[in-house]
Order: structure tokens, then sequence, then C-alpha cells
């Protein structure tokens, strides 16, 4: 395809002898937004990570087959400079405690020792926390630390955190499990919000937010892509019988 | 707007056309018959299609809806009835089409002047666009205080319906020779009324969307 | 509803209660009871000339420790400048790589030489520093202390850092921060109240220690601030007056040992104050 941001080519991932990834082929394409659907231990979250691969800091994890960013080969991307374009928010929120809304915003700068002028600094915090949909919560306590927003709200920071890298890719790893229904979907109003400007792929165990927000469901079980389409298709007429079974919750 | 906000008013859309789709098909029916207009007619005829089309329609839009977003209480009742007012319109919309059909019967399409009137049917003609119009107001307003009179409106129906039989009798005995056709007429008015009975339909879909209250099989307590 | 069964239960849930009270307060009753007799003991040979005048000959009165009290915080502070980075970046290491066989190892090691006795320290470090010196020197001393502390810093720093939740590493990690950075500027500043107690903690723990000192720094009578001479310390003062005949002796080594104590305790109260006032919410 030709419009694809992502592409998995024949890709494996194993925990040592154990595989937990067969064979993935997968095309994903711009400003989409694809959720990875499963059971537990289907691989969904290894899939993610291994496309910003924090799946091979793990012991013992490695890889074979390959992952392409835009035409690119990202195991050939030094996996530092590929993070900064694969942003990732995680099932837990988690700004860091030692500072404030503002510096959470910037860390993805400050950590790396990237200098910005004042006006920049100001610029990003604004935009980034507008992106996220969470400015307006938190304009006039900027410099209280992040760890006094509720669960919601600490992830949409962890989002603007991630959103002020400008990645080219989202990733959502189970990104509202930890939160309650107002919270999750602020988040998931966002995302359809986000999908104008970013790639998006997200895990989740939440059915029906698969259903809510992405464009594409793919089911993945037992480490293998089994189907993926139109969420639409897949949530009225999946093809396969494992995907019928699975969302109308007839498993095992 | 929410995703599933901008979905719903998507559905909500497409039943809106369908409605004014059957509206004008209907008014176009009445066109046709009290003006011999069998042009209008083909019209008609041809246009069913869409409506049916639009039934498919509101269909899919009525499961994805559901699929996607497991809607609740008002969402809920809403989508329910859309796909039944869907399914009642795409009635509605046939039988309009059988008027047409009537009208271009090459045996004899036109109606004698005096069993015309005699039937009422100019009348029944207009109840049932005011019904379906009146109805078409209340689901998409939301409200449902005028549905007692549009519900009323089918005794309007029923009576012009009931006495038909002996009209059409009388007529018959004076024109033996209109046998053949007079009882075609009598299908064409059975067809009306059954258009009459589609629209209460409807209005009892609204008030259950609109109010949760289900009005079928109730009140009709003769 | 005075129910008998419940009331019973009541009865003995207040009575387990009072129990466990009283056995806590019996715990502190030492505390309490060193405390006020060394103050006791203590508190009437404390005054200005008896912190800033030098030893005097026995007999003659208004004999100070100024030079136990300098050389004290010479000697500790040396040994800390010398185990405190050691110690912490030991634990950085002990908690990141929980894994690698090598760490298990370090880990047992540092159990180990937790476990060493101070006075086998002391004539370990006589042997390997005092002998090649060519003499007792304060350094040795520091270096004896350092040797005390270093597994003791190395082991907080660890149990800290552990308590630091695993998502804060990720979340660095996916911003594109490199992995050393990582631990300098993400993980470092989320324990850093739990390290910096834990430091103070190692310093109060062997600025009263008093046998490997007795084979290094030695003591001194004389003011000395010199690395690799002889050095008093508080508890070489107190060990030598205490055991001395003299009755005037004695009352130093009190005074000693009260300034010791709130020595200790000032540095107890700072870690508390620390552990509260920079206890970081995860």
């Amino acid at each position: 395809m030709e419009d694809s941001v992502l592409k998995l080519k024949d890709f494996n991932a194993f925990f040592g002898e154990n595989k937990v990834l067969k064979n993935i082929n997968l095309d994903i394409e711009e400003r989409k937004v694809w959720t990875i659907l499963g059971p537990s231990g289907c691989g969904k979250t290894t899939l993610i990570r291994c496309i910003n691969r924090m799946h091979e800091m793990t012991p013992g994890a490695h890889t074979s087959g390959q992952i392409f960013l835009k035409e690119k080969d990202i195991f050939g991307i030094n996996p530092v400079l590929l993070r900064r374009k694969i942003g990732m928010v995680f099932q837990r929120p988690n700004p860091f405690p030692t500072m404030s809304i503002a510096h959470n915003v910037l860390a993805g700068y400050s950590l790396n020792g990237i200098k910005l002028s004042k006006n920049e600094r100001n610029e990003i915090v604004e935009t980034s926390l507008k992106d996220a949909a969470l400015w307006d919560e938190v304009k006039d306590k900027l410099s209280q630390k992040g760890t006094f927003l509720s669960g919601g709200q600490q992830q949409r920071l962890c989002i603007a955190r991630t959103l002020a890298m400008k990645p080219e890719v989202l990733l959502l790893d189970e990104a509202t499990s930890a939160l309650d229904p107002v919270s999750t979907a602020k988040i998931e109003e966002l995302i359809f919000q986000l999908k104008n400007q970013y790639t998006i792929l997200m895990v989740t165990h939440n059915m029906q937010q698969a259903a809510r927000v992405s464009d594409k469901t793919a089911f993945l079980f037992l480490g293998e892509l089994i189907e993926y389409n139109d969420t639409k298709e897949i949530f009225t007429n999946p093809r396969h019988k494992k995907t019928q079974d699975y969302i109308t919750g007839r498993f095992g | 707007m929410k995703n599933s906000d901008k979905e719903m008013q998507l559905l909500k859309e497409e039943i809106y056309k369908m409605w004014e789709l059957v509206l004008s098909q209907l008014e176009k029916a009445k066109q046709a018959f009290m003006n011999n207009d069998v042009d209008l007619a083909l019209e008609i005829i041809t246009l069913e299609r869409r409506v049916n089309a639009f039934e498919l329609k509101v269909d899919s839009n009525c499961e994805n809806y559901i699929a996607l977003f497991s809607p609740v209480a008002i969402d809920l009742r809403l989508v329910l009835s859309a796909q039944k007012i869907g399914i009642f319109l795409e009635r509605i919309g046939d039988l309009a089409a059988g008027v047409a059909r009537h009208i271009t019967d090459r045996d004899k399409s036109r109606m004698d002047e005096q069993l015309k009137e005699g039937l009422d049917l100019e009348n029944l003609f207009d109840t049932l666009l005011h019904m379906l119009s009146d109805c078409f107001v209340q689901f998409r307003t939301e409200s449902t205080h005028a549905y007692r009179k549009i519900l009323a409106k089918e005794e309007i129906v029923n009576a012009i319906y009931e006495k038909s039989f002996l009209r059409t009798a009388d007529y018959l005995k004076a024109n033996p020779e209109e046998i053949p056709y007079g009882l075609k007429a009598i299908l064409l008015i059975h067809r009306l009324e059954r258009i009459g009975d589609y629209c209460s339909n409807i209005v009892e879909e609204t008030v259950f969307y609109v109010k949760a209250k289900v009005l079928k099989h109730k009140g009709k307590t003769e | 509803m005075a129910d008998p069964q419940i009331k019973w239960r009541k009865i003995k849930n207040d009575l387990f209660k009072g129990l466990v009270v009283f056995l806590s307060l019996l715990a502190t009753l030492p505390l309490l009871l060193i405390l006020f007799y060394i103050l006791r003991q203590g508190f009437s040979s404390i005054n200005w000339s008896f912190l800033t005048n030098l030893p005097k000959p026995v007999g003659e009165s208004g004999g100070g420790i100024s030079n136990a009290i300098v050389g004290t915080l010479i000697i500790v502070g040396t040994a800390a400048v010398m185990a405190i980075p050691l110690g912490v970046l030991a634990g950085i290491y002990l908690n990141e790589q929980r894994n690698s066989k090598v760490a298990r190892y370090c880990d047992l090691a540092i159990d180990v030489l937790q476990g060493i006795p101070s006075i086998v320290i002391g004539i370990i470090i006589y042997e390997w520093v005092v002998r090649t010196m060519g003499g007792f020197s304060a350094f040795s001393g520091s270096a004896a202390l350092a040797l005390m502390m270093l597994p003791f810093i190395a082991k907080t720093t660890q149990e800290t850092l552990k308590l630091v939740p695993n998502h804060l590493k990720e979340a660095s990690l996916a911003l594109g921060v490199p992995y050393y950075k990582t631990v300098l500027k993400v993980i470092v500043p989320a324990g850093l109240s739990g390290i910096l107690s834990g430091a103070i903690l190692g310093i109060a723990r062997v600025i009263g220690e008093t046998a490997p000192l007795l084979f290094t720094a030695f003591g001194n009578p004389f003011m000395s601030t010199e690395l690799s001479k002889p050095m008093s310390s508080l508890p070489l003062v107190i060990f030598n007056y205490a055991t001395s005949p003299y009755e005037d002796w004695h009352q130093l080594a009190w005074g000693a040992s009260l300034i010791l104590i709130l020595i200790v305790l000032t540095l107890n109260m700072i870690t508390k104050f620390i552990e509260s006032r920079w206890k970081i919410q995860f």
C-alpha cells in the first residue's frame, strides 16, 4: 500500500524460546486509528512494544522479520531516535513525580538535553496540552506537580508529553484501562480528534472502545493475526469464527 | 460533538430523507390518482427503488450503530424505532407504488368521477398525508404532544374505508359493466387503509422512542 | 444491643490493644532511660569551654574536647565522601541489573560485608592501610568507617530504587531518552529522598563506632586536621576517658557521650525531615 506509515512484514517476536508473535503482516495507513484486539496474553502489548522497540529491553526478548516506518526498517534506526518518532502512552498514567505539569510536557526535551528558548517552551507546553484537551483544566497551575492531577488528567498529561515530541505514530497501550468512565470518554474523544494529525495504534481489552473509536480493527489470538478489517465489518460481520467468538464473548 | 453523536446524527438524517421521499411519493400518488396523471404514476414507480435502497441503508446504519456504540436508553430506543420506522416507510412506499400501478393499469385507468367523489378519496389521501407529515414533525422534534390527535385521524380513515364497500356496491349495482374495475377499486381502498395502519405504527414507534411508552395493541378496544 | 458475645469480643479487643501499646512503650523505655541518664551525667560538664578547649592534663580543670569534635567531623566526613558515591552507584547497579549473575554476587558480597564485625574491619584496615602508610592516621580511620558505611548505603539505595515504579523508567525510555540519562535524571531523582536519608543514617551509624578507630585514627590529645596524622574523635575520647582512673575524666566522657548522642539524634531528625518533606508520590 502506498500510504502506509507502518508496515510489518513476516514479523515474529520471542521471549526466550517462547514465540509470542507469529508471522504478522500488517499495513497501517496514515491518519487512521487502528485497534489491536484480543484476549489476554495474545501478544497485543508485545506487538506495540516491538514497534517502538521497547520489547527488546526485556531480558531474553528478541524479534525476527521487519517493521517499516515510512519505508525505513526500524531495526536500522537508533532506538532512542525511533522512540521520539513513535510515541507511547502506557496503561497506567506515569507522569514524572519530580516534575511540574509544564516540565512533564517538556520532559522529552529536557531529559534529552535539548535546549529550548523560553518562547519555544511556552509554545510547546500550550499546544501540547491543548492537543491533549487538558489546557483549560491546568493552565493556571502549570507549576504544580503532575501527580496532583486526577488519573484521567494524568493520562492526558502523558499524552501531551508524548505529543510534545511531535511523533509520527502514537501507540496507546490500554491507555484507559485504569481510568473511570468519564475520563475514558474524554480520552476516547481525544483519540478521535488526534486522528486528524497522527496515526494511532491502540491496544485494548475493551471491545466497545475499539468499536467506538477505531477505523480499523485487528484481531490477535495466541500470537497470530487472525483477521483485520474495517471496524464496522469486524463488529457486524467478522470473517473468522474465532473473531466472532471473541467479540460475542463466547470464548473458551 | 462526540463521535457517537455524529453517527447518530447521520442515522437520523438518513431516516429524515427517507421519510421525506416517502411523503413525496404519497403526495405524488394522490396527485396522479386525482388527475389521472400516468406520467407521474410512472415516476412514482421508478422512485420506488430509491425507497427500497433507503430501507437497506437505514437497516445497516442501525446495525452498525448498535454494533459499534452499544447504545442504551433513548439512543437504543431511537435505533430500534428507526429500524422499524424504516420498514413501515418502505411498506408505505410500496403501497404508494401500488396506487401508481393502479393508475398505469392498461385496462382502465380512470376512476369514474362519481365513484371518486362517493368514496371520499381525496379526503382519504389528505388524511394519510397529514398523519405521515405530522408524525414526521413529532419524530424530528422529539415531542409527542400531538400523538393522540394523529392517532385519532385513523378513525377518519377507517370510517371512509368502511363506507367504501357499500358505496362501491351501490355504484356497481348501477353500473354492472364496471364490476372488474370495482373489485380493483376495493383493492385500492384497502391499500390506502393499510397506509393508515402503518402511519399509526409509526406514531407508536415515535412515542416509544421519545417517551419509552408502548402503545402497541393498547387502546384498540372497539 | 448488649449481646454478651459481642461484649466479650470488645473486651478481648481492648485487652489486646492495651497489651500492644504497653509493649511498644516498654520498648522505648531503654532509650528514655539512656537519654535521661546521659543528660543528667553529662549536662553539667557541657559549657562553652568544654566545646572549644583542648583536653588538659589530669588535675587541671576546664579541659575540653574541641579536638575530638573536629576530628569526628573530619574522619566521618572523609568516610562519607568515600563511601556515599560508591555506595549509591553500587545500589543503582544492584537495582538496575537485578537479574544478572554479577549483581546477585555483589548483593551477597554486600550483605556479608555488612555483617563483618567492626573490630575485624579495624584490624584489616590496620593491616592494609596503617602498616603500609607507616603509622596511625585519620585517613585510615575514615577508610575503616567508609568500609562500614558502604554496604549500608548500597543497600538503602537499592531498596529505595526498588520502590521507584518501573513505569517511570518506561515513560522516559519511550520518550527517546537514553538509558543512562533515564537512570540519572528520572530514576535517581525519584528516589533521591530515600538515598539521601540512607546516606545520613549511614553516617549516624558509624559516627559512634569505636573499635575500628582504635587501630587506625588512634586518637590525639592535640588539635589535628591532617588526614595523614593520628586524630582524635568522640568515641575514642569517650573510650579513653571512661577507662581512665580519674573522676574528672569520667565527667568529660559523659559530656562527650552527650554530644555524640545529640549529633546522632540530630542526624536522625534530619532524615525524618527529608523523608517527610521530599516524599515523592508515585
